[in-house]
């Protein structure tokens, strides 16, 4: 009897421990770990922040022009995707310390910037990378 | 050649986090006698990490501007001031000594597994910039807007346009955040993410010094082994979010709850009060997990020993009550958005029978029974071994889910929804809380010669001084199915 729990609570400790450590892909840390020799290397091409634009990669820019055509005491409304909501996010992320608000807020706002598919709700707007930035 | 920008940003936020648990151990050394190094390292760390976000605090308030050297000039000012009044109140506080050094194989094997398992976490964590979701919409970027702006805007709390970024979470991880930024001088997301790898550090020594003092040293490792390997919890999806410093708090929750049960001196009751503060400036979870301990503490000692069971709940409470009470000062009464707090109303009360079932229901269907070969791995383990030395924490825990359904129940979004949305995630976090239960019902057995008065010279393992006066620590015993003190009850 004391074999068979002892064997039991061994096997399922077994068990336990693989179904916990199930979600590690070794394809995806292999290419993290590349990525980190890259970053460590300084390695031309490395770009840190690519993992968290994987829905959008052009999207990056577009945020780096807008930071950069805006004081950071602003409030930008941004006219983005709804989906992914990641859009939204990382709009008032990158743009921080800046308030952003969405567009039902827009009359808040001392800029308005629009991206991509959005570009025609700011028709007033000078062009920045892949999209527009109106100043009111 | 001048060396990639990430080296010298990682230096710096090691420099935070460094700085963080030394200052947490000047003071922390006021309450941290008996245990063993690991577990003072990690109590220094989450002491450190409330000092060093107080410290950025204090430096906004007074209107300065967050500089590296005004940051760490005040926590090396907090680290002196604790060592002075340390020394000044210094008395023969009563050391033991935990198991020796004796070489144990087993051990030895799964604190290399642990150790492995972290080192993963560790270089995938730093390899991207965090990503999550919740990292920009709340955790992130609350910690970068206290960054950027140099201050903690009343815009955080005030403006209904960033609701989203939920107002009433506790801010801990966010000044954590802002704090190693400013030590470190600069933003640098993948360096930031090292906060992490060292909360995952702080659990696994936590787990390892607890169950090697009072059970035994396999326990201790397995424990560690068991949670390192959790890659639910720990992979890179966590970076960012306040996850994984919760199951840190749940962890130091429960060992300081389990060492207050067993004994209660001042250093035991410390350790609960500092551990609740943690807790709950963490996430607001933890103002539940600490509600459920003090009722658990209560309800052990209230027969026996009464002043100490209301002590010892009173140190779980009064802290997530007084940090409560700072958020409101802080931010003013703002209900939780995702909750409809009106089918509290009696009107409503009819709805709620309904809601809890179809919470239940999603929660047998979206995450009970796609984890159901490690939840049965979990129940064959109870059943195959016997009772466990913190068996009294399986209670809490499953109360602790219960809460959670219980909360889902009034989601303003609907209950499926919620569900959905963050129960899976959020119930890992008690895993490495877990694992001090099956750790300590599997490996319960200990050397022969911890049955001594004193330890072999040289044995003790804790760091402290063999010549100090020392007294052994009770050891709990549960009856495994692998040790060899299968009749031993204790302690």
């Amino acid at each position: 009897m004391d074999k068979a729990r002892r064997f039991s609570a061994v096997l399922a400790l077994l068990v336990l421990a693989a179904s916990i450590a199930s979600p590690l892909s070794f394809e995806e840390t292999g290419e993290r770990l590349s990525r980190l020799a890259a970053a460590l290397t300084g390695a031309e091409g490395y770009d840190p922040e690519a993992a968290s634009f994987w829905f959008d990669p052009e999207y990056a820019s577009f945020l780096e022009d807008v930071a950069r055509r805006t004081p950071e005491n602003a409030t930008v409304a941004v006219l983005v995707p709804e989906s992914p909501d990641l859009y939204f996010y990382q709009a008032v992320y990158r743009l921080a310390p800046r308030r952003v608000v969405g567009p039902g807020r827009r009359g808040e706002a001392g800029f308005v910037a629009a991206y991509g598919p959005s570009i025609g709700q700011a028709p007033d707007g000078q062009p920045v990378t892949h999209g527009r930035l109106e100043t009111r | 050649m001048s060396l990639p920008p990430l080296w010298a940003a990682l230096a710096g936020v090691l420099l935070g986090l460094g700085v963080a648990t030394l200052c947490g151990w000047t003071i922390g050394r006021m309450f941290m006698a008996g245990l063993t190094g690991r577990e003072k390292f990690a109590w220094s760390f989450a002491i450190g990490l409330m000092v060093q976000a107080l410290a950025l605090l204090v430096v906004v308030a007074v209107g300065a501007r967050p500089t590296t050297a005004a940051l760490l000039g005040i926590e090396a000012g907090i680290g002196i001031a604790a060592l002075l009044a340390g020394i000044l109140r210094r008395r023969a506080a009563p050391g033991w000594f935990p198991a020796g050094r004796k070489f144990d194989a087993l051990a030895f094997a799964l604190a290399a597994v642990a150790g492995a398992a972290w080192a993963l976490f560790l270089l995938t964590a730093i390899a991207d910039a965090p990503w999550a979701t919740d990292f920009f919409a709340v955790w992130g970027y609350k910690a970068k807007i206290v960054y950027g702006a140099g201050s903690v805007p009343r815009r955080l709390f005030a403006d209904p346009a960033l609701d989203f970024a939920h107002p009433e979470y506790p801010l801990l991880v966010p000044l954590s955040l802002s704090a190693l930024g400013v030590a470190a001088g600069r933003w640098n997301e993948p360096a930031l993410a090292l906060f992490y790898p060292a909360c995952a550090l702080a659990t696994l020594l936590a787990l390892w010094g607890f169950l090697a003092r009072r059970v035994s040293r396999p326990a201790g490792a397995l424990a560690a082994a068991l949670s390192a390997l959790c890659f639910f919890l720990y992979r890179p999806s966590n970076v960012g979010t306040a996850e994984i410093p919760f199951a840190l708090a749940a962890v130091l929750a429960a060992v300081a709850a389990s060492d207050f049960v067993l004994e209660a001196s001042a250093g035991e009751t410390a350790r609960l009060a500092a551990a609740a503060l943690f807790a709950a400036s963490v996430k607001q979870e933890g103002a539940l997990l600490s509600v459920l301990l003090a009722a658990a503490v209560w309800g052990k000692l209230r027969t026996t020993e009464a002043r100490r069971a209301r002590n010892g709940a009173l140190a779980l409470v009064l802290p997530v009550a007084l940090h409560g009470l700072l958020q409101v000062v802080l931010r003013g009464h703002r209900p939780s958005r995702d909750f409809d707090l009106a089918l509290l109303s009696p009107g409503r009360w009819g709805e709620l029978p309904a809601r809890f079932g179809t919470a239940l229901a999603r929660l047998l269907s979206a995450d009970v029974l796609p984890a159901s070969v490690p939840l049965l791995a979990i129940v064959v383990l109870l059943i195959a071994t016997e009772r466990g030395a913190v068996d009294w924490l399986l209670g809490v825990l499953a109360l602790q889910l219960l809460g959670y359904v219980a909360a889902f129940t009034l989601s303003a979004y609907g209950p499926a929804y919620a569900v959905d949305a963050a129960f899976s995630r959020i119930a890992t976090t008690l895993f490495p809380a877990l694992t001090l239960v099956l750790a300590a019902r599997l490996m319960s057995s200990e050397p022969a010669w911890a049955h001594q008065t004193s330890p072999p010279a040289g044995m003790s393992d804790s760091g402290e001084s063999s010549g100090e006066s020392a007294r052994r620590a009770p050891r709990l015993h549960g009856v495994g199915t692998t040790g060899n003190s299968r009749n031993e009850k204790g302690p």
